[in-house]
């Protein structure tokens, strides 16, 4: 298994508190990582430092040999972010917010275009019927579909950036266990269309222990240090127990 | 005597413990109609009130000779084709200049962020400028020529555009735009997919509504001879034909109804998502296909704006001429008569609009209120003052009570949108309660109002410190009037002094009113008044 993203000795400290400290993992293609910890653990604070929107005060994140902050766009699209707010643009349609994954690779004149209707229809399709949406939704304005549909979107923008890992913070959160299962089949890779190019590795922040077992690996995080490190099957109950009082 | 100070002391920390009501407080400005009315009642003459009266039948009658009307209809040709053109400029320019005064595009496009602060430090100059100051400048340097007129509103509007322009794009999340940096969109990229759809909202609300005001400012400047509708009205009202000025004020109210319906269905949110591309080209093209047609049009109308013109340069003057016009002149008086004018007509424009909507509830009276709003708008406020001059001396109330009454038409319609727009359930829980219809309507629907409306009302204060230069030259107050006697002198050290004096006076308020705007906003968090 080929070496994806390496973080190591990484803190984040404000002048108040220890956000995350000696931050030191791995995560390798075909990873599947449960981020578990309770609240204020620093969850959201390690996946935004993977995912390069925050500078750690220490340490790095490497990328392909280069550190995260100094990788080109076109690099630093490899990693995939599903945002808790999940920062889709409300003016435009489904279909538009879907291409909009696919920026990255295409040109100012390809942007333009997607303003103007949905390009490259049957990707875009591809994606959406991957979440479970039907096509009807393509031409629909944001603003009208459901919190879980906006959650489905954003996924399937995700799906159409073409990334090799998947940085998720709380996906399940606020959602009915039929969307949880079908967002996670879509995260873990399961009964996923071959056509897709979608990303094999991700790491996912939740706050639902009883989950962990679907992923091949757990972290988990306590006041802003890793307590735990390990194959799904390997942790304990107490030791999650222990993250969480 | 200690009794008296104790007692004192007593009362002001009572007026301090007070928490006055929002709702209070957009209502108490109307006091200030008490002193306007015993001055405007201490000059009334007897004669003039029948003109008055005279004038205000003459709307039911207005003339239908077929010159009047034909001239009265190229007017309005001439003042909508200035209108349409500087305002199209100014939008571009204010869109342009909005680009580098705006913290967050700058920041997205790489521009160190002091130029920005010296690119909105250099635009309050010409903002806080108003277009008549510009008009009347023009007219002096460069003679009589159409172009002025479009000159001096694309200048003022273009700079306010871009203020409005660049503190919207402000507040705009970028959070959205960061997830697009992050899917690996290039700068350019991010701007145009994430960055464009939020602004064109933006240029049409905030655009639309300046093009009223541009209509106002050509008509306005046609009063004071640079031709259209505003020439044609002043020309009636000085030969007092006054059914002749109505026929010109049903024209043009007529054309604003129109307009203001055409600008209400293009606003809905539905026409703009159906396709966010196609809508922005489409506006484009509008706004290209309106400055073509304008300028075709108005050389139909034989109005040719490439005149050749003179320039008449002034020298600079010297700095004992400087000197001696700033002793000479009654400063201090000519800048309490300019506050006094603005706080006098400022109460009048907040505080009539929300008594004068509680009492008109009833359909058939909130219509007729709309109507009566839209004309306050319509009558440029020399014509109004000219009118109130006609039945009293000139005094600081006239151009209060002009300036306020046009002012109370902007508020008003503002204020009947947003509580059209809003939730009827307190209201309804109000009535239930047995409360009459006036007081329902005030805690239920005027208390949610409240805070955005003071904010509104200050923004409004502005616009009126700068138009009391217009009240004030027909009126013969403040620095206003002393601007139109030193230009007729060519007292070029007076003009630039007084420009000067305006100038700071203007930024001083515009400074004041966006503190306190600023404490209001923070107060009532997201509830900010659409403007």
């Amino acid at each position: 298994m080929s070496k994806l993203i390496e973080v190591k000795n990484v803190s984040l400290e404000s002048l108040t508190s220890i956000r995350v400290k000696d931050i030191n993992i791995s995560i390798n293609t075909g990873d599947h990582i449960a981020l578990i910890g309770k609240s204020g653990s620093g969850k959201t604070t390690l996946l935004n430092i993977i995912n390069g929107s925050l500078r750690p005060t220490t340490g790095e994140v490497i990328l392909n040999g280069k550190d995260i902050r100094n990788c080109s766009d076109n690099k630093r699209r490899k990693i995939g972010s599903l945002w808790q707010d999940l920062r889709l643009i409300e003016e435009l349609t489904v279909g538009q917010n879907i291409n909009c994954g696919a920026l990255g690779r295409h040109s100012v004149g390809w942007a333009i275009a997607n303003l103007f209707g949905v390009i490259e229809y049957q990707e875009c399709i591809k994606c959406l019927n991957a979440v479970g949406l039907s096509n009807s939704l393509v031409n629909m304005n944001i603003e009208k579909l459901s919190s879980g549909q906006r959650k489905r979107v954003a996924i399937a923008r995700l799906l159409r950036q073409e990334s090799d890992l998947i940085v998720a913070d709380e996906p399940f959160s606020n959602l009915d266990p039929t969307l949880i299962t079908i967002i996670l089949k879509i995260l873990l890779r399961e009964q996923m269309n071959q056509s897709l190019n979608s990303a094999q590795s991700c790491i996912v922040s939740l706050h639902r222990p009883e989950l962990i077992d679907k992923f091949n690996r757990v972290i988990g995080l306590k006041d802003g240090r890793i307590v735990v490190d390990s194959d799904s099957l390997g942790v304990s109950k107490g030791e999650i127990s222990n993250l969480y009082c | 005597m200690s009794q008296k100070v104790k007692s004192l002391t007593y009362i002001a920390k009572s007026l301090k413990e007070t928490n006055i009501s929002k709702v209070t407080l957009t209502i108490l400005p109307i006091l200030a109609i008490i002193p306007v009315f015993i001055q405007c009642a201490h000059g009334l003459h007897i004669g003039g009130i029948s003109t008055l009266i005279s004038f205000i039948f003459s709307g039911l009658h207005p003339s239908f000779d077929k010159d009047v009307v034909q001239s009265s209809w190229i007017g309005l040709q001439i003042t909508f084709c200035f209108a349409i053109i500087s305002w199209v400029i100014s939008i571009s320019m204010g869109l342009f200049l909005a680009i580098f005064s705006s913290y967050s595009l700058t920041r997205i496009i790489g521009i160190p962020e002091y130029i920005t602060t010296i690119i909105r430090r250099i635009l309050t100059l010409p903002r806080a400028t108003h277009e008549l100051i510009w008009g009347l400048l023009f007219l002096q340097i460069f003679g009589m020529a159409p172009w002025i007129a479009i000159l001096a509103i694309a200048i003022p509007y273009s700079a306010l555009m871009a203020r409005v322009f660049a503190e919207q794009i402000d507040k705009i999340d970028l959070k959205s735009l960061i997830a697009l940096k992050h899917i690996g969109a290039s700068k350019i990229q991010v701007l145009t997919t994430a960055f464009i759809p939020k602004l064109i909202p933006i240029i049409g609300n905030y655009g639309s509504y300046r093009f009223e005001c541009a209509i106002r400012g050509a008509t306005l400047l046609g009063v004071f001879g640079l031709g259209g509708i505003g020439t044609e009205m002043q020309l009636s009202i000085l030969s007092l034909k006054f059914n002749e000025m109505w026929t010109s004020l049903w024209i043009l109210f007529f054309a604003i109804l129109l307009l203001e319906k055409a600008l209400e269905y293009l606003q809905k949110p539905k026409f703009y998502f159906r396709n966010v591309g196609k809508f922005s080209l489409m506006c484009l093209l509008v706004l290209l296909i309106l400055l073509g047609t304008s300028l075709i049009w108005l050389n139909v109308l034989g109005v040719n704006l490439f005149v050749p013109f003179t320039i008449h340069l002034f020298s600079i003057p010297s700095s004992t001429n400087l000197l001696s016009a700033i002793t000479s002149l009654p400063w201090l008086k000519l800048i309490l008569e300019t506050v006094l004018l603005m706080l006098l007509a400022s109460g009048i424009a907040i505080g009539l609009p929300p008594i004068l909507l509680m009492l008109s509830q009833a359909r058939y009276r909130a219509k007729a209120l709309s109507i009566f709003w839209i004309f306050c708008r319509l009558i440029p406020t020399p014509l109004t003052t000219m009118l109130l001059l006609l039945c009293t001396n000139p005094s600081i109330s006239v151009g209060a009570l002009a300036l306020g009454i046009q002012n109370m038409g902007v508020l008003g319609r503002l204020l009947k949108q947003n509580i059209d727009n809003q939730d009827t359930n307190i209201f309804t829980g109000i009535k239930a309660t047995g409360a009459n219809s006036h007081l329902a309507w005030l805690y239920g629907k005027m208390s949610l109002q409240s805070n955005s409306y003071l904010t509104y009302s200050l923004y409004r204060t502005d616009v009126i410190l700068r138009e009391t230069i217009v009240v004030g030259a027909v009126g013969g107050v403040g620095l206003g009037w002393q601007l139109k006697e030193s230009l007729s002198s060519f007292a070029w050290e007076e003009v630039l002094l007084i420009t000067a004096t305006f100038m700071s006076i203007t930024l001083i308020g515009e400074t004041l009113s966006e503190k306190l705007q600023r404490r209001l906003l923070n107060k009532q968090g997201n509830n900010a008044f659409h403007t």
